[in-house]
């Protein structure tokens, strides 16, 4: 949760803050679409290179510690699951790398180790253009987006809700672990775990006497339950749609066209 | 005329609590005086100024605005809620845009008021409460004085009639708190009711004209300050102390065998009073600040009283010694019988005319030149 | 006579809060001193409490170096398990530091986590709860009491790990003027027994009227470290630092200027000042009676005859509690029964019997404005208490 705070932070300070979040959306979707219809390693390539000039220019690269540990956690899942793949080949093309271990059979062909690739650099330039609207893009401007899509009121209202107040008990949760320190709580495992639990508790209990407390307050301003944003992003235009079809479509045609420029075994290992 | 009055009214927050929450309370809020609503903890402050704008409906007794009943219907409540409105002691209750901008717009927009009206307002609330700055800041990012500062500002860009704050100056510094006191009374004196609730008694007692002292949810008084306190038994019933400005001129007064009356609620009223005979006191320079008003010759400490004053001073570099509590520091000064000047808001300028002239009801007279 | 060896000292500590640029504490040099009422003024809020945390560990500085007793804290597990028995750190709001489901079990929770033995951990919670006046509340549901008593709760917690020093975040903030007054006597009761007390507060009537020594933050550095009146008497110091001098300071060194008189010495109570304006009135006295066990008013009533009565204590004024007695002055008792005294009233004092010296030295105090204080120690009272329900 407190990557999300972070995140929050980092993207009312980004280039792209005023560009239409709806729009923004759709073309994540968009090129994550592309990026699994397509059999093209070339266009994954060209993927992530358009998600990283857009992480670039949005964030300026000045990422926090936080969400640089996720980004690295989801590549390390990323990488175990491609090597899975890679070794799990079941097909007729050449075999790279066969091989016992311990309990497991590794079976590595150049299709396997293709296919592990594709999937490696579909993931890694997901994310990157993930990330691009994310660290674009607050919770407000998403349930925006949202609210134009039609998805239903109620929904994006606990998204909201649980953004705002996530923060706040973050700030609570980190006041009982120092004080939790203070007296010891997590000398040893035991202790750690009844103090986690006891945290867990303070927490709980604070929230609800929050939420009790904040509907009075709420109800005093006439809260009607919508969260209003003054300075509101672009609105999504026509030439947003057209930008959107005219790139996806662009890719994949070129995806089609250079499925087999590119074999990533014959480039990385040598093999035919 | 009564703002609000309360008639018999009781309210129990569930039907387990031992002891209602206000019980058969009868009292009266005045229009355009400063109210103070004092008592310990769990007294029924908070549910009492609820019951102003209808947030609790009494289970017993009425509740009237204006002399009329409230109406509990709902568009009738949003009508009240944009006359009356209340600043929890917690911002981070009433907080809930991610940006400042965000918040202190939702009050007007939920107005439907045209978008640069809104931005007017955001712009002016902002300013008051000197947060300009922090305009495209989000929430997240700020301390709890400027929450506190930003709920504020939500408040004042709705334009109320009538300002409720809970615990204003609570967690603040004594810097913003003051700061804080300066806008209520800016406020004020432009027109705005304004009561707060707080349990201290020295901030009262140097700023409110009437209080209202609840104990366990039952009135204990209603009235002017003096009476009040110079009852110990009635003021530790309810849980207070007394103000040391009060006490120690209460003492000092009877072992010196004066009069504990003229009352001295500040503590340049009180040295005023308890100076040696004859000491003769300093003149304050007010320079009422509006378009175009210019830096004057510095005749002594200078002061800037009010949030277009401070505007004035920044602006023109002057150099200022009081940027907060400047009133109450020029008015020092003058018993100390040292010259000031005091930059002051074309609304505070009135105000500022009378506590000092007060002086001299306490025994120093202070000359006023505009 | 204060021992002025270091208890604890901070060095240049300098603290960067989660990613800032700009540090929160920077540079910032502090040495509190055994047996030294120290007072923390100024700062905000995050500010102050990384600033405690520092001093029992709990946080380590980016730079500069923390000592207790002159020895540099060492951040291992042992030397920190160490450290937290002697220094212990209460928080402003207390529902971030309750930790057992009654009151009793967070009580124990400190001592139960340092592995001592279950008698012992006992022991310290009952002596840490009848200390804050709550043993007789230790089965009810920590959450379920009302503030004032949570924030005495968090209190205890902190008291049974037996700490040298005890470190208050704004112990007065939240609660209204009669129960700050009550956890003043408290911390004055707390010191005064052995345990150090530093506590940071916005309140300058409140520090000013209490400690010894203060230290002054303003914004993240420290500007000031030394007594009251060096602070106050500088006014553009104190006013940049966002604080306005105490009224008492104010109203005595105006009142002294204005009479060619000098400021010091400098009263810090009022029945000090009262006592410096009006130095020749003629005085009542003092009796005071150390009390232990149940009262009734019929004792109260044996002792007032035509004199004022005041109390001072967490157990006299828990036992005068729940014989729903009445006393003239149930908070500020002694301060109160002194400005009576001042106007000619006799007074009496019930206290607990080991403030008896403490309330010896505050009167003392008095001599500095005027005459001493005639008063006069009564043979202490003990009522056998029925066995506890």
């Amino acid at each position: 949760m407190s990557e999300q705070t972070q995140m929050d932070t980092l993207a009312y300070s980004s280039r792209m803050l005023g560009w239409a979040p709806l729009g923004k959306l759709l073309f994540v979707i968009a090129i994550l679409i592309v990026n699994i219809a397509t059999a093209s390693v070339l266009v994954t390539f060209v993927t992530l290179g358009i998600g990283l000039t857009l992480m670039a220019y949005s964030t300026n690269f000045k990422i926090p510690f936080i969400i640089f540990l996720a980004i690295l956690e989801a590549f390390a899942i990323l990488i175990f699951g491609a090597g899975v793949i890679s070794v799990n080949g079941t097909d007729t093309s050449t075999v790279i790398w066969d091989t016992d271990f311990l309990w497991m059979h590794f079976h590595m062909t150049v299709d396997s180790f293709n296919k592990a690739w594709l999937i490696l650099l579909r993931g890694t330039s997901g994310i990157a253009v993930m990330l691009s609207f994310a660290t674009s893009t607050p919770i407000p401007h998403m349930s925006l987006a949202m609210k134009q899509v039609h998805m239903p009121t109620e929904l994006i209202e606990i998204v909201v809700l649980i953004y705002r107040y996530a923060f706040l008990l973050l700030e609570r949760m980190e006041a009982m672990w120092n004080a939790a320190h203070s007296r010891m709580g997590f000398n040893g495992a035991r202790t750690s775990i009844n103090t986690v639990a006891a945290i867990a508790v303070g927490i709980f209990i604070q929230s609800t006497s929050l939420s009790d407390k904040s509907q009075i307050a709420l109800d005093c301003r006439n809260y009607r339950g919508y969260f209003p944003v003054f300075s509101e992003p672009a609105k999504t235009g026509v030439k947003w749609l057209i930008v959107i079809v005219v790139a996806a479509v662009a890719i994949y045609m070129f995806g089609e066209y250079t499925a087999d420029w590119i074999n990533m075994a014959h480039l990385i290992l040598g093999v035919e | 005329m009564a703002l609000f009055e309360v008639r018999n009214v009781t309210y129990s927050y569930n039907s387990r609590q031992k002891r209602p929450s206000l019980n058969d309370i009868s009292l009266k809020v005045n229009e355009g005086r400063r109210t103070a609503i004092l008592g310990a903890n769990g007294a029924g402050k908070s549910t009492l100024f609820y019951h102003f704008n209808g947030i609790f409906k009494p289970s017993a007794g009425e509740v009237l605005y204006n002399d009329r009943p409230l109406d509990y219907s709902k568009p009738a409540l949003r009508e009240l809620r944009n006359d009356i409105c209340v600043v929890v002691q917690n911002p981070d209750e009433q907080i809930f845009s991610s940006t400042v901008e965000s918040d202190v717009a939702f009050g007007p927009m939920s107005m439907e008021l045209p978008r640069d009206e809104v931005d007017t307002r955001i712009r002016e609330a902002l300013d008051m409460v000197g947060m300009t700055d922090y305009r495209m800041r989000p929430s997240t990012q700020l301390s709890y004085g400027q929450r506190k500062r930003v709920s504020l500002a939500g408040a004042l860009a709705v334009r109320p009639k009538v300002l409720i704050l809970d615990e204003p100056t609570a967690g603040l510094d004594p810097q913003m708190a003051r700061e804080v006191m300066e806008l209520i009374d800016q406020l004020y004196c432009a027109g705005t009711t304004v009561i707060l609730s707080t349990h201290d008694v020295d901030l009262v007692y140097s700023w409110a004209e009437d209080i209202i002292v609840l104990n366990h949810g039952e009135l204990v008084y209603s009235g002017e300050p003096e009476e009040y306190f110079s009852d110990p038994e009635k003021t530790a019933y309810a849980g207070l102390a007394r103000p040391h400005t009060f006490s120690v001129n209460s003492y000092v007064s009877k072992m010196r065998g004066l009069e504990e009356s003229p009352y001295p609620r500040t503590t340049s009223q009180f040295i005023a009073k308890m100076a040696p005979e004859g000491a003769k006191g300093g003149h304050v320079r007010i320079v009422p600040v509006k378009e175009g008003t210019e830096a004057v010759e510095k005749t002594g400490a200078v002061g800037a009283y009010g949030y277009r004053a401070k505007k004035l001073v920044e602006a023109k570099g002057i150099e200022v010694d009081y940027m907060y509590d400047a009133l109450e520091m020029c008015m020092q000064d003058a018993v100390k019988s040292k010259d000031s000047v005091l930059y002051c808001d074309e609304v505070l300028v009135d105000m500022a005319v009378d506590r000092i002239r007060s002086l001299e009801s306490f025994g120093i007279k202070a000359e006023v030149i505009m | 006579m204060t021992d002025e060896t270091k208890l604890l000292e901070a060095r240049n500590i300098v603290y960067y809060y989660e990613g800032n640029k700009t540090p929160s504490l920077d540079n910032v040099s502090i040495t509190i001193k055994k047996g030294v009422k120290t007072a923390i003024l100024g700062g905000n809020g995050a500010g102050k409490s990384t600033f405690f945390y520092h001093l029992n560990g709990v946080v380590k500085p980016a730079s500069g170096v923390v000592l207790y007793k002159d020895v540099p804290l060492s951040y291992k597990k042992k030397a920190k398990r160490e450290l937290c028995s002697h220094v212990a750190v209460v928080l402003q709001n207390p529902d971030d530091q309750i930790f057992g489901q009654t009151v009793k079990e967070d009580a124990e929770y400190g001592p139960k986590n340092i592995g001592l033995p279950k008698n012992e951990v006992e022991a310290r919670a009952k002596r840490a709860l009848e200390q804050v006046g709550l043993w007789d509340k230790r089965d009810q549901n920590s959450l379920q009491l009302s503030y004032g008593q949570r924030k005495r709760l968090s209190l205890a917690g902190a008291l049974a790990m037996k700490p040298d020093v005890l470190i208050m975040d704004e112990p007065t903030a939240g609660l209204d003027p009669q129960m700050a007054l009550e956890l003043m006597e408290l911390a004055e009761q707390l010191h005064h027994s052995g345990t150090d007390i530093v506590l940071s507060t916005h309140d300058v009537d409140l520090a000013y009227m209490w400690a010894d020594e203060i230290h002054v933050l303003r914004k993240s550095e420290k500007v000031y470290s030394g007594k009251q009146e060096g602070f106050y008497s500088d006014s553009v110091l104190s006013y940049s630092a966002g604080l306005l001098a105490p009224s008492m300071f104010q109203m005595n060194s105006t009142l002294s200027a204005l009479r060619g008189k000098d400021p010091a010495p400098y009263p810090r109570t009022e029945p000090q000042l009262i006592a410096k304006m009006v130095p020749d009135k003629p005085r009542g006295t003092m009796q005071i009676v150390p009390f232990k066990g149940a009262i009734t008013q019929e004792i109260i009533d044996s002792k007032k005859s035509n004199r004022i009565v005041g109390i001072y204590g967490t157990e006299v004024r828990k036992s005068v509690a729940s014989a729903n007695a009445s006393v003239d002055f149930f908070f500020g008792g002694l301060e109160s029964c002194l400005s009576q005294l001042l106007n000619g009233e006799d007074v009496a004092l019930f206290c607990d019997p080991d403030c008896v010296d403490l309330m010896e030295k505050k009167i003392a105090e008095m001599s500095q404005f005027g005459d001493p204080i005639q008063y006069q120690i009564e043979e202490p009272i003990v009522v056998e208490q029925h066995t506890e329900e």
